[in-house]
């Protein structure tokens, strides 16, 4: 699957990466990537997760061919 | 209803909700006049020149465009629905914005002057509380710092639930 990171998070994680690991749900990957970088959990505790350009929730389940964004908080204005 | 066919109908579609050049409110403006509407409110974003108790030189506005786009079109829609409005549009900036300049722009307008300002800050709330847009704040002394976010998860215990000054002040 695909991720792309934005504004603060791309202070922990490149732009643009891909996830090779198997996993299931989005719960997961938020995981895994504390795993990757402890230093993000805060940002990414605080972050939605849209698939295929749509919001969803913790328990939604990924395919491997998946386009995941990772947004955190919006500070537009 | 022939009378109103001869104007645009509560038309948002011709404007990019994303602009990385300065926005022309005089411009916009312009475009919002309506035999129908008795009220036009226009509310401009503007970047201070201080935050977090520094000087601020400029802010760097990133969008996700792919979702952004799509939101602020929603929001305008819903908001025209919701409060019958004659004519409804928003657009924020991208890019490098400087102290007194507009970042963001939301225009309403209605027959009588409620509606417009009811729906005005319901666009301008849920823009800065839910669409993909962020700010990075340059601070003149070299630092920088990804800020102003919307913190309602603190409170709401969840991601995806905000708290809207709109509906405070409905409250009031």
């Amino acid at each position: 699957m695909t991720i792309q990171t934005f504004a603060a998070l791309k202070d922990y994680f490149s732009a643009n990466f891909e996830v090779l690991e198997n996993l299931n749900h989005i719960t997961d990957l938020k995981t895994f990537l504390v795993q990757q970088n402890p230093n993000a959990e805060a940002v990414l505790n605080l972050s939605r997760f849209a698939v295929n350009d749509t919001f969803v929730d913790l328990d939604f389940e990924i395919k491997p061919n998946d386009s995941i964004s990772i947004i955190p908080p919006s500070s537009g204005g | 209803m022939t009378a109103l066919a001869l104007y645009p109908q509560a038309a948002e579609v011709n404007i990019e909700p994303l602009n990385a050049l300065p926005l022309n409110l005089v411009a916009l403006l312009s475009l919002a006049h309506h035999p129908k509407a008795g009220a036009v409110v226009l509310f401009s974003g503007e970047v201070r020149d201080n935050s977090l108790g520094k000087a601020v030189d400029y802010l760097e506005y990133e969008a996700y465009p792919a979702m952004a786009i799509k939101m602020i079109h929603a929001i305008v829609a819903e908001a025209i629905t919701r409060w019958q409005l004659t004519y409804a549009i928003a657009q924020h900036r991208t890019g490098i914005v400087k102290s007194g300049e507009s970042a963001v722009v939301v225009i309403t307008t209605s027959p009588h002057r409620t509606e417009a300002y009811a729906a005005n800050r319901y666009i301008i709330d849920r823009i800065k509380h839910e669409v993909p847009i962020w700010k990075c704040e340059y601070f003149t002394d070299g630092t920088k710092e990804w800020g102003g976010n919307c913190n309602c998860q603190k409170l709401t215990g969840d991601v995806n639930k905000h708290i809207y000054e709109f509906d405070q002040q409905n409250k009031l």
